[in-house]
Order: C-alpha cells, then structure tokens, then sequence
C-alpha cells in the first residue's frame, strides 16, 4: 500500500498545474461550505440566543389547545393550581432544566389618559423570569434592569414601540384595562418603571407586570397560570429533554375524555424565525450539493484525462505483471489524494477566513433595534470534519469509472497506444 | 527441456467486418537458456507471436504452454501473475515509468507484483543496476537518461525477477547502431549470467546474427528456422 500511496502521489505531482487547478477548485468548494456553515451557523445560534434568552425560553408548556389559538391569548385556557404543581414537580426533578418560569400571558388596553392602545402582556415573577430568560433585563433600556426586580408589584415594563407612541417615559402613570375570562372588565394604574426594546419573537413586544397585579387585574383567586417557560442547562439536549417532558405529560390525562391535559413546544414551534434558521439549514446543505458535483466533476475529469494519457504506461505496468486490483488501487489512490489534499486545503482556507471574520467583529441589527448581533462564527468541527469524509468519498466514487477502465484494459491494446 | 511450445496457433484480429489472420498455424517449441531471434517485415506476426508466448494476448486457436504451464485460457488476474513470477519484458520504447528513479522503476516488479522483502530486494536490485551499468545514474529519472541507458534500465527491469524467459519486442528499434549493438551484447551477455532464455523481435538484420537461432516468420507463419553457430557479441 506505502508503495501504492507513493506512486499515486507522484503521478499527481507529475501534472502539477492541473493537480493545482483541480485541487483549488475543490479547495474553494469546501472552504465555501466551511465558512458559508460557520456564519449561517453563528447567525442562526445568535438570533436562537435572542429569542429564546429574551422572552420565549427554550421549551414551553401550556393547556392543551392554547397555541393553536395563541394570537388571541385566551384566558379560559390556563393551567390550573394543582396542574401547575404536578408539572413543577416534574421540572424541579430534572437535572435538565436550569430554571423555569411561570407566566400568565393577556391583552389589555393601555392608557395614559389622553390616548389608548392596545397591549400585549406577560406577567412574572422577575426572579423566576431572569433564570428563565436571562436576556430579558438586557432589554430593559431605561428603567430598574435588576435580575429580581424589574417589575415590581404597582410597576410596568413597557415595550419601545409603545412607549415612543404614546410618549410615555420611566416613572410616568399607565392604566392598564383587561378583560377576564369570565369578561368583566378591570382597570388599574401602574408605573411605568423600565421600557423595553422591541426584539424579533412572538413576545418581542409584550410588556410586563409582575403575577400578583395581574391576578388582581383578571381578578384571578387561585394560583392558575397561562404559560411556563422553561430554560435547559444544555441547549445542544433540547431535543433529547423535549421528548424526555413531553412523555412525561403526555401521562396526565383528563379524566373525562382521556386526552393529554398539557401541550408542550419547543421555541421552533413557537417562533417564525425557526422557518428562517430551517431555511439556513438547507442553503447549507445546497452549498453541500453543489460541492458534491464541484468534487465529482473535476476529480472524475482529472482522472479520466489521467487514464487516457496513460494508457501505454498501464499496458507496460500490466505486463510486467500488475494485477488489476492493484492498477484499481492506484488509480483511486490518485482520486483520494486529489480528493483528501483538496478538503484539506479547503478546510484550511475555510478556518483562516471564518476567524477573520470573528476578529474583525462585523455587526448587524435588524430594523430599529438598538441591539446588535455580532458575527462570531465559530470554527464547525463537525462540518470540517464532514467536508473531508463527504470529498474523500465523493472523490473515490468519482475515480472509480476511470479506475475500472484503466484496471480492465487488456495490456496488449494499452501497450499500442506507446 | 522445452520452455516454450506452440501447437497450431493461430491469431485472428478482426477489422470491422473482415477477418485478417495474423498467425496461421504456428508449432514451435524453445529450450530453455536460450537466445532466439524472431525476423520479419512488418506486419509478419512478429510482435502477435511475441504476445502469446508473453501471455499478453490469447491465440484464436491451438495452444501456448510456457514453463509447462498452458496459458493461452488463463482469466486477466491469473495470466498477470503468471506474467510477473515468469516473464521479462523489454519495449521497443523502454516503457520505463516516468515518476519513477531507475532504482525505483527496476524496484517496481518486486513490489508491486511479487513481495519481495527489503533487503532482498536492494541487494538483487544493485547488483543488477551494476552489471547493466546504471549504478551511477539509480537515482535519476527516465527523463534524464539517453535511449541506451532506458533500455538498460529496461533490461535490469525485465531480469530482476529472475524471469524464465524475457521477451524483447524491437528492443533496439530506437536505438543507434553501436547503442543497439550494446544493448544485443548486454542481453547476451545476462542471458549467460543468468541462464534466461530470451526472445526477441527485430527486422534489423544487422543484430540478427547474434541470436543463438533464427526464425523468419512471414504472412503469419514460420517460414525459416535457423542456427547460427557462432552467436555473441564480442
């Protein structure tokens, strides 16, 4: 096999400016797929990060029923006391789950007195809410920011939007009116003690009060609630704890009916942005498709070329008494060394750009948002790694036709085309 | 003891539709350790003769045994060891592979064809560069080497796996005179060495007469079988 591998490489060598031209091609190929992955990747990671840090966690559990009619944010639909505790057992005995909080989610029409509008809001514990979206208070521009106490009992979060349109400031009054789910009305006044900044999310512009004002606004006795939000210690497992809670509560049953009580999401079922991040995930995978035939084209000319100019030096080495297996081998040595020097180059080539990148620290924001995203693409040892199992393949397969041609040859019609 | 035996060979190419009989009926039959030569004009069957007896072709009819063996039924696999274990080759156009070093190229049958071991291989390979007269240029490439000193490196190739018999097909056809008379001498003078029965292909009558025996092959059949008593080079 050494001897092989030597001769293999040394008929690469021996076309220089092909091997060269061939190999960069594919070089540029994977390089395109390692960096093309590296910042989709980072892009996707970072705006995941946003939403679910900020406002939707990284699993949500509701009544059964609830998100399918979530753009009204109905109340009837809650998780009752005794419900809620079962599940906070659950939570509270997974190793999994980092922190979870409970949240009861309406709609409410928000006045200061000369104008009205309507708002969407979430209600909290601020402890619970920081562990369970730990970004929450990042948003908070203006106002208290602390983990424990962004909201307190009497006080509002306002999302931007709203504060820039009713030019409302920190410290400012605010009367808040909801409807409970029996449908009377209520109204109370709260200060306004921090303005958020609006995030991309399908609770990027919600406001927030704390639990108790909320019970006493919807007129709510018992301890039900809407949503819980529940944070992983390890997001890479999300998948794994997802289907770990969900058999878990799809056990409890109502009685009646013997149909699950509760639903459970993950943030992919809950955010649009989860079409984009798909959408990311196959350009990366038509980036792979294109390599694919980048890697079978130019390897299988290489070596089709390679084969048609030696045809006299197969006949020689198959009269000397080569056996066919070993002229296979040689010929799909060449098409692996082609294919393996090429990922290698092109991995190369990938990491050196994709750390520019990080180094030069390019930064986006998406419409007003004052938050930037940074470009931090991380080096994607699984994708390198890929990039050079995937052209190693690709490349042997590629090699084979002309291998087989060069093995099959009968030396005597090789050996006239000296 | 008969090395080669040929029994009503025949070889047939078609060209398109029409049926051109290159050997109509050969019986031969070549002791071993000898130095024969095959003459004719072009396109006698020469070169078709030389690749049955090689193993490189197989006859439209009769038989071809070589070392005892029959080979002219022998699959693609069995037939190209049976060419590495008995057979040397020497090329009209030296055939020598490009990528490789003199050392290397005549290194390449104990490798890639029988498994050789290293020290061996060196000692056999050295020794043979020496009495081709190469030892001084193993490490250069064919592509620094003359005519003569190629088919030198091709007669060290064609003898390293100490072949029963070595076929030469115009082995001096791209040669000069006084290179091709050193290239018959050097083939002459192994085949003493070695006691390997070689055969060769040439229409040069001038290297003719150094061949032990002489057929003249014409229209695809022997037509002249000759010893020659007093063959060599001095």
């Amino acid at each position: 096999m050494k001897n092989i591998i030597k001769i293999a490489w040394r008929n690469l060598m021996r076309y220089t400016r092909r091997t060269l031209l061939t190999s960069s091609m594919i070089a540029v190929g994977v390089a395109l797929v390692i960096i093309f992955s590296g910042v989709g990747s980072s892009f996707k990671n970072e705006i995941i990060g946003v939403i679910t840090n900020s406002n939707v966690g990284d699993i949500q559990v509701h009544k059964k029923g609830y998100v399918g009619s979530i753009d009204n944010l109905p109340l009837d639909r809650a998780i009752p006391e005794e419900d809620f505790k079962k599940i906070e057992l659950l939570l509270k005995n997974n190793p999994e789950i980092k922190a979870y909080s409970e949240r009861i989610r309406f709609g409410a029409m928000a006045s200061n007195f000369a104008q009205t509008t309507n708002m969407r809001l979430t209600a909290v514990y601020p402890e619970k809410e920081s562990k369970a979206c730990p970004n929450l208070v990042k948003r908070i521009k203006d106002g208290d920011s602390s983990p424990d106490t962004f909201v307190k009992p009497g006080s509002v979060v306002i999302p931007q939007n709203i504060a820039s349109g009713m030019n409302l400031k920190v410290g400012g009054d605010i009367v808040l009116v909801a409807t409970n789910k029996d449908g009377s009305v209520n109204g109370m006044t709260f200060k306004i003690s921090g303005i958020s900044e609006n995030i991309m999310g399908p609770q990027g512009k919600d406001g927030y009060i704390h639990m108790d004002d909320a019970r006493s606004l919807l007129r709510i006795e018992n301890g039900e609630i809407i949503e819980i939000a529940i944070k992983l210690n390890n997001f890479d497992r999300l998948n794994k704890v997802f289907m770990n809670l969900k058999y878990y509560l799809l056990q409890i049953k109502e009685e009646k009916s013997a149909d699950p009580v509760f639903e459970i999401h993950t943030w992919e079922d809950l955010v649009p942005f989860s079409t984009i991040a798909k959408i990311i995930t196959l350009l990366i995978m038509v980036v792979r498709i294109v390599l694919f035939f980048i890697v079978l084209i130019s390897i299988l000319n290489v070596m089709m070329m390679s084969v048609y100019e030696r045809i006299g030096e197969i006949g020689t080495i198959a009269s000397i008494g080569t056996s066919p297996s070993k002229i296979l081998m040689l010929f799909l040595t060449e098409g692996l060394f082609l294919g393996f020097i090429s990922a290698i180059g092109g991995n190369i080539i990938g990491v050196v750009i994709l750390k520019v990148i990080s180094a030069a620290g390019f930064t986006f924001k998406f419409g007003d948002a004052r938050t930037e995203f940074m470009l931090n693409p991380q080096i994607p040892t699984a994708e390198i790694m890929f990039a050079v199992l995937f052209v190693v393949i690709i490349s042997v397969l590629a090699s084979l036709q002309p291998a087989l041609k060069a093995s099959r040859m009968e030396p005597v019609e090789a050996l006239r085309h000296v | 003891m008969e090395l080669v035996i040929l029994e009503n060979t025949k070889k047939d190419y078609i060209s398109g539709e029409i049926n051109v009989p290159a050997l109509r009926g050969i019986n031969l039959s070549i002791n071993a350790g000898r130095f024969i030569s095959f003459v004719g004009p072009s396109g006698s069957g020469k070169t078709t003769l030389l690749n049955l007896i090689g193993c490189l072709d197989k006859p439209t009819e009769g038989k071809v045994f070589v070392a005892g063996t029959e080979i002219s039924r022998m699959n693609r696999k069995t037939s190209a060891k049976f060419r590495g274990d008995n057979i040397g080759f020497i090329f009209q156009n030296f055939n020598l592979i490009p990528v490789l070093t003199v050392y290397e190229n005549v290194e390449y049958p104990l490798i890639m064809v029988q498994d050789v071991p290293l020290e061996k291989r060196k000692k056999r390979i050295l020794d043979l560069l020496e009495k081709v007269g190469m030892i001084s240029q193993k490490d250069k490439y064919p592509a620094q080497l003359s005519g003569g000193q190629k088919q030198r490196v091709a007669v060290a190739r064609a003898l390293v796996t100490d072949p029963k018999l070595v076929l030469a097909d115009e082995p001096t056809a791209n040669l000069d005179h006084d290179t091709a008379y050193k290239v018959i001498a050097l083939m002459h003078n192994m085949k003493k060495e070695f006691n390997t029965t070689f055969i060769f292909a040439t229409h040069d009558p001038k290297i003719v007469g150094e061949a032990e025996a002489i057929y003249t092959i014409e229209d695809g059949l022997i037509t002249k079988m000759q010893e020659n008593k007093q063959p060599g080079v001095n």
